[in-house]
C-alpha cells in the first residue's frame, strides 16, 4: 500500500512537472523541431534577448501582472476584513458574490469588461481609444481581486477574534492592531493570494484579449496571433524563463519564512522580527526591480513628442531580425525618429473585423486580406487614401492594380500575394496521384490527409472541384459542396490551420492543402516535401493589402509606412523573410534569387489567370457556409 | 478601606433589542479583588467587556477614577484584560507576546528586558522568552497572558474566566497564583467566573448576577451565609429552600411546625423563603428529630455523602459523614442559626428541591461546562 502510495505521488510529480520539462529541453535544442534533439545551445537566449519587441511585451506583461496584483492584493485583503467584520448572513452573501465572478468564463467577463470600457469611454467620455493599458490594468485588478479575498477570508476566520481586542487593550489603536495583529496572522493567506492574482494576471488571454487596445498589448496576447508561422524556438527560451523566475521566487518565499523562524529562535536580541523585515524589504525590492524594469521597456518606449503609429497586422507577418533578416520597423523608426510604431498582431480576418468593429481602439494600418477589404469598403471602415504621400505605388505591378475588392485604386496597397495548392510528401505519395484537388480525396491516403480547419478555404477547395464560382450564393451548390467535404471526413487525419507546420513536416500526414508562401517554409525543412498547384482546376489568388481604417489618428504617418513597406528594397528584404510572395516586380533584386525563380512563390502570368480570389459574401451566405462547414466537422 | 476606583451607574445593554444589562450599579475600590459570579448569559462578561471599553453601553456611565470613560477606547484605559482563552499572539514568542505593551510605549530596550525578565520570573516562566507560544501547556499559556497584561502596570486587571480551559488541579494552583500575584502588586482585579467555589475562595467581593440583574454583592461569607434570595442561595453552595411564614420576629412556621430562628424584621405572618444548607443539618435518631423522614438516595462524596431524604413527600438534601442506607428512617434537628430567611423573589419555588437531584446534579455541571457567550 505504501509502495504504491509513493508510486502515485512520483507518477502524478511526473505528470505535473512533464511539459515543463519538454518546454525548457526545447528551449535549448540547436533544431527548430520539439520531436529531436539535435544539439544544445544557448542561441535561443540571445535571439531573445536581441527581440525587443518580445522583451516590450514581457516587460508589459509584468508590469501589468506587478501592479494588478499589488493592487489586488490590497483591495482584497482590506474587503476581505471587511467582509469578516459583517454579521454571518451578510458575510455569506458577500462570499457568493465575490465568488460569482471567480466562476464566470473568462469570455463573459472580457466581453461584459470589454463593452463597459467603450461605453464608458466612448459614450461618456468621448473618447475614441478608450481602450488601453488604464482599461486592461482595472481588468486584471477585477478578475483577481475574488482570489486574493479566497485566499484571505480563510486566515481571517481561523484567527481567534479576541487577538485585535487583546492587542487594543495593550495599547494598539485599531490601525495598530491590524497591523501589529492581524496582519502577520493573515500574511501566508495575502501572499498566497497575491502570488495566484500575479500569475491569474500573467497568463491571462482571453480577458485581456477583449479589453486591451493596440498600444499596450500583453504577451499571451499578442503570442496568440503568432500563426502565420509556428512558434519559435526564442518563445521556449522565454517561457523557461518565466518558470524560472517564479520557481525561484517561490522557493525563495519558503526558504526564507523558515530561516526566519529559524533565526529568531538563535537570536533573540538583535531584533525580535528581523527576519519578517529581511523577507518584506527583499520582497518589496524585488517588486521594485520588477516595475522598474517594466516600466523602462513599458513605457519609456513611448516618447510624449513621438507620433505613434498604431499597426495592426497578421502574427509573424513581417521581418522581425530574426535568421538574419531585416527587421522591418526597427529600420522604419531609424529613417523617421519622430514615429513610433506601436505593432500588434491578429491571426484571422475575422477577428480583425471584430476588433475594429468593437471601437474603442486607435489603429492606423490594417492588412487584411481582400474579400475583407472588400467588406471594410462597403461598410465604411476604411479611408481614401492619399497616393502623394505613397510615391513607391508606382512600383507595383500593373497585374494588382484596379483588382476586383478595390477596382479605383481607392483604399488599398497591395502587401503580399500567394495561392493555395496542395502540399504532399513525395517520399510516401505516387506522383501519379497528383492530378488536381482529388488528391484530397483519395482513399488510398486515407489518415494521411489534412485539410483546411476554416470554411472559406475548406469550401473553396471543393467549388473548384466540381467547377463551381468561389463566390456563389447559390445554396444548392453549397449544399453539394458540403456534402462533398462530408464524403471526405472518413478519410481525413483531422482538419488544421497552424499544426500543420508540425504535423507535415514529422511526416505525420502526407498530404495538405495549405497557402504557398508557408508550404515554402516547410520544404525548406523537409526536403521530401513538393507543392502542386491544381492549375486547370482553378485555385484560390489571394492579396493581402495595407489599409487606413476609419478609426486611424495619424493618417501620414501611415502612409509614410506603407510607402516604406513599397520600397523595393524593403519589401525584398521583408518578403525573403516571410516567404510570400511580393507584387512588386522590382524588388525580386533585392531578393534570394532561387525564390525568385520558385514557380511555387511565383507562377507563370497563365497559370496566374486561372486563379480566383474570393469576394465578400453576403451576411446571410456566409453564415449559411459557417453553419454548413460546423455540420460537416461535427457529422 | 480603600478610595472608590470605578462605578457602573445604570448600566443597560442591548444586543438587537434582547437586554443583557438591566442596570447594574457596582463601585469597585482600588485594589480590591472583586468577582463576577453567574451562571452563562447572566452579563457579567458582557460588563467586564464594558470596563474594558471593548462595548459601549447603552444607557448608564462607567466612571473611572472620577471621569466618565464611556466612549473611551481600550487602548487609552489603564485597564488590562486577560482574556478567556488566551488571546495570544502566535506570531510571536514569549517575549514578546509580553514585551508588546511597553514596546508600543516607546519605552527604552534595556528597561524592556529588564521589565520582561523580571515579569516572567513572577509567572515562573524564566527561561521560556524564545518559546513560541503555540508550544507552551494551557497553563504556562495563561500565565504568559497574565504577564502580558501586568507587565503594563494597569490600574486594574480584567480577567475574564482565565482558568475555564484549565484542568482542576492547575485551576487551584492558578487559584493561589493570582490571589498571590494580586497581593503582591496590589492591582485591582476583576474577575469573571461562573465557579462559585473559586468565587468564595479568591475574592474581596463577590457579585452574583442573573439575566443581566446584580442579585446580591458581599464578601464570600456574607453571600454564603446570608443568600437575599433563592437563586443566590442557590447558586452559592447547595440549599434547600422551603415555603414559610414569618410569625414574628424569630419565630417561622414550616412543615407545620414553628422553628426558632435569628431573623427579624419580616412583616407578621409574611410568606418568605426558608434556606437551610445541607451541611448544617444535624441528624439524630428518629425520636428525638424536629422532622422525621426516609432516606431516599446515597452518593459517597469522598469528604461526606450527600443523602436525599423524603419529608412528608418534599425531598432534602443532607450532607452527612454517618452512613445512613436508602430506607432507614432518620430524624434531625434545625438549630435557629442553621435558618435563614428571605423575602419572597421572583425566583421563589424555582430552586431548592431536591425532587429530582441528579438530574439537577448533572445540569449544573453541563452548564459549568458551556463557555459564555
Amino acid at each position: 500500500m505504501k509502495k504504491t502510495n509513493r508510486f502515485l505521488t512520483i507518477l502524478i510529480f511526473i505528470f505535473l512537472y512533464i511539459p515543463m520539462f519538454v518546454l525548457i529541453v526545447a528551449s535549448f535544442n540547436t533544431g527548430k523541431d520539439i520531436t529531436n534533439f539535435e544539439g544544445f545551445t544557448l542561441n535561443r537566449y540571445v535571439e531573445l534577448f536581441h527581440d525587443e519587441h518580445l522583451l516590450k511585451l514581457l516587460g508589459n506583461s509584468l508590469l501589468v501582472s506587478v501592479l494588478a496584483s499589488l493592487i489586488a492584493t490590497v483591495f482584497g485583503t482590506v474587503s476581505a476584513v471587511g467582509i469578516n467584520a459583517l454579521n454571518p448572513k451578510m458575510r455569506q452573501a458577500a462570499m457568493t458574490l465575490t465568488n460569482i465572478p471567480m466562476t464566470n468564463p473568462d469570455i463573459v467577463t472580457g466581453v461584459s469588461l470589454g463593452l463597459l470600457f467603450v461605453f464608458i469611454g466612448t459614450k461618456m467620455l468621448g473618447q475614441r481609444d478608450s481602450l488601453t493599458f488604464w482599461t486592461l490594468l482595472i481588468a486584471h485588478i477585477t478578475f483577481s481581486l475574488p482570489y486574493v479575498i479566497l485566499n484571505v477570508m480563510p486566515k481571517l476566520k481561523q484567527m481567534d477574534r479576541s487577538l485585535t481586542d487583546a492587542a487594543m487593550d495593550l495599547g494598539c489603536t485599531p490601525f495598530q492592531a491590524f497591523y501589529k495583529v492581524t496582519l502577520p496572522e493573515i500574511m501566508p493567506g495575502i501572499v498566497s493570494g497575491g502570488i495566484m492574482a500575479f500569475t491569474m494576471s500573467l497568463d491571462d488571454f482571453v480577458i485581456s484579449y477583449f479589453v486591451s487596445g493596440l498600444d499596450f498589448v500583453t504577451l499571451p496576447v499578442e503570442i496568440y496571433s503568432y500563426t502565420k508561422k509556428p512558434i519559435q524556438p526564442k518563445i521556449y527560451a522565454m517561457f523557461t524563463l518565466l518558470f524560472a523566475l517564479i520557481f525561484v521566487l517561490m522557493v525563495a518565499m519558503n526558504v526564507m519564512q523558515i530561516q526566519g523562524d529559524r533565526k529568531k529562535k538563535e537570536k533573540r536580541a538583535v531584533s525580535d522580527s528581523k527576519a519578517m523585515r529581511t523577507f518584506k524589504r527583499v520582497a518589496a525590492g524585488f517588486a521594485a526591480v520588477v516595475i522598474l524594469v517594466a516600466l523602462g521597456f513599458g513605457i519609456f518606449g513611448t516618447r510624449q513628442e513621438q507620433i505613434t503609429l498604431n499597426v495592426y497586422n497578421w502574427g509573424q507577418y513581417i521581418a522581425d531580425g530574426s535568421d538574419d533578416s531585416m527587421e522591418v520597423i526597427a529600420e522604419f523608426e531609424k529613417r523617421y525618429p519622430h514615429i513610433k510604431v506601436n505593432y500588434s498582431t491578429y491571426d484571422s480576418n475575422e477577428i480583425m473585423y471584430s476588433k475594429l468593429s468593437n471601437g474603442g481602439i486607435t489603429v492606423d494600418v490594417i492588412i487584411p486580406s481582400d474579400y475583407m477589404i472588400a467588406r471594410l469598403i462597403e461598410e465604411d471602415m476604411l479611408l481614401p487614401l492619399d497616393f502623394d504621400n505613397i510615391p513607391n505605388y508606382s512600383y507595383i505591378d500593373e497585374s494588382f492594380k484596379n483588382t476586383s475588392y478595390d477596382p479605383e485604386n481607392v483604399y488599398s496597397v497591395p502587401y503580399t500575394w500567394g495561392t493555395v495548392g496542395i502540399l504532399y510528401n513525395t517520399k510516401h505519395v505516387d506522383v501519379a496521384d497528383v492530378t488536381g484537388w482529388e488528391l484530397l480525396w483519395n482513399e488510398k491516403y486515407k489518415d494521411k490527409i489534412l485539410m483546411f480547419g476554416n470554411s472559406r478555404d475548406a469550401f473553396g477547395i471543393a467549388q473548384y472541384l466540381l467547377g463551381y464560382d468561389v463566390n456563389t450564393t447559390d445554396k444548392a451548390q453549397l449544399q453539394e459542396c458540403a456534402d462533398l467535404l462530408k464524403a471526405q471526413k472518413p478519410i481525413l487525419q483531422q482538419y488544421v490551420m497552424d499544426e500543420i507546420f508540425a504535423t507535415m513536416q514529422n511526416e505525420e500526414a502526407w498530404i495538405a492543402p495549405y497557402y504557398a508562401g508557408d508550404c515554402l517554409v516547410m520544404m525548406e525543412e523537409n526536403e521530401n516535401l513538393a507543392f502542386y498547384l491544381p492549375e486547370d482546376q482553378g485555385f484560390n489568388l489571394f492579396i493581402d493589402a495595407m489599409c487606413i481604417p476609419t478609426c486611424a489618428k495619424e493618417k501620414e504617418a501611415a502612409e509614410l509606412f506603407i510607402n516604406f513597406l513599397c520600397d523595393p528594397e524593403i519589401a525584398g528584404a521583408n518578403m525573403d523573410w516571410i516567404c510570400y510572395s511580393t507584387p512588386l516586380s522590382a524588388a525580386k533584386n533585392y531578393m534570394d534569387p532561387e525564390t525568385v525563380s520558385n514557380p511555387v512563390s511565383y507562377p507563370s502570368d497563365e497559370v496566374l489567370a486561372n486563379g480566383s480570389s474570393y469576394a465578400y459574401l453576403p451576411e446571410d451566405i456566409s453564415r449559411f457556409v459557417e453553419s454548413l462547414f460546423m455540420d460537416v466537422r461535427n457529422s | 478601606m480603600s478610595k472608590e476606583l470605578i462605578r457602573l451607574r445604570d448600566l443597560t445593554m442591548e444586543f438587537d433589542g434582547e437586554r443583557i444589562l438591566d442596570g447594574i450599579n457596582l463601585y469597585i475600590n482600588d485594589h480590591e479583588f472583586l468577582t463576577l459570579l453567574g451562571p452563562s448569559g447572566c452579563g457579567k462578561t458582557t460588563t467586564l467587556r464594558i470596563i474594558g471599553g471593548f462595548l459601549t453601553p447603552t444607557s448608564g456611565t462607567v466612571t473611572f477614577d472620577g471621569e466618565v470613560i464611556n466612549d473611551l477606547p481600550p487602548y487609552k484605559r489603564q485597564i488590562n484584560t486577560v482574556f478567556q482563552r488566551y488571546a495570544l499572539f502566535p506570531h510571536l514568542d514569549v517575549y514578546d507576546n509580553v514585551a508588546f505593551g511597553l514596546k508600543l510605549k516607546k519605552i527604552p530596550k534595556d528597561e524592556i528586558d529588564r521589565r520582561v525578565h523580571e515579569m516572567l520570573e513572577i509567572v515562573s516562566l524564566k527561561g521560556y522568552e524564545n518559546r513560541s507560544v503555540n508550544a507552551l501547556s494551557g497553563g504556562q499559556q495563561q500565565r504568559v497572558a497574565i504577564a502580558r497584561a501586568l507587565i503594563n502596570e494597569p490600574k486594574v486587571l480584567l480577567l475574564d474566566e482565565p482558568l475555564g480551559a484549565l484542568d482542576l488541579r492547575l485551576r487551584k494552583d492558578m487559584q493561589n497564583e493570582l490571589k498571590r500575584i494580586q497581593q503582591a502588586t496590589g492591582i485591582t482585579f476583576i474577575y469573571v467566573t461562573h465557579d462559585q467555589e473559586e468565587a468564595l475562595s479568591m475574592s474581596d467581593t463577590v457579585v452574583v448576577m442573573d439575566k443581566g440583574r446584580i442579585q446580591q454583592i458581599g464578601k464570600p461569607e456574607d453571600i454564603y451565609n446570608e443568600p437575599k434570595n433563592a437563586f443566590v442561595a442557590d447558586f452559592i453552595g447547595e440549599s434547600n429552600i422551603l415555603d414559610g411564614v414569618m410569625l414574628a420576629d424569630y419565630r417561622v412556621k414550616f412543615f407545620g411546625r414553628v422553628f426558632e430562628c435569628v431573623d427579624k424584621g419580616f412583616e407578621p405572618n409574611e410568606s418568605v423563603d426558608v434556606v437551610i444548607r445541607p451541611e448544617d443539618i444535624d441528624i439524630v435518631p428518629p425520636p428525638q428529630g424536629h422532622l422525621i423522614g426516609v432516606v431516599t438516595s446515597v452518593t459517597f462524596k469522598g469528604l461526606n455523602y450527600d443523602i436525599i431524604v423524603d419529608f412528608r413527600g418534599f425531598k432534602w438534601l443532607i450532607q452527612t459523614t454517618d452512613f445512613h442506607g436508602v430506607g432507614s428512617t432518620i430524624g434531625i434537628r434545625l438549630n435557629p442559626e442553621d435558618i435563614h430567611i428571605m423575602h419572597k423573589s421572583e425566583y421563589s419555588g424555582m430552586f431548592g428541591d431536591y425532587s429530582s437531584y441528579s438530574a439537577e446534579y448533572d445540569e449544573l455541571t453541563e452548564d459549568a461546562e458551556d463557555e459564555e457567550e
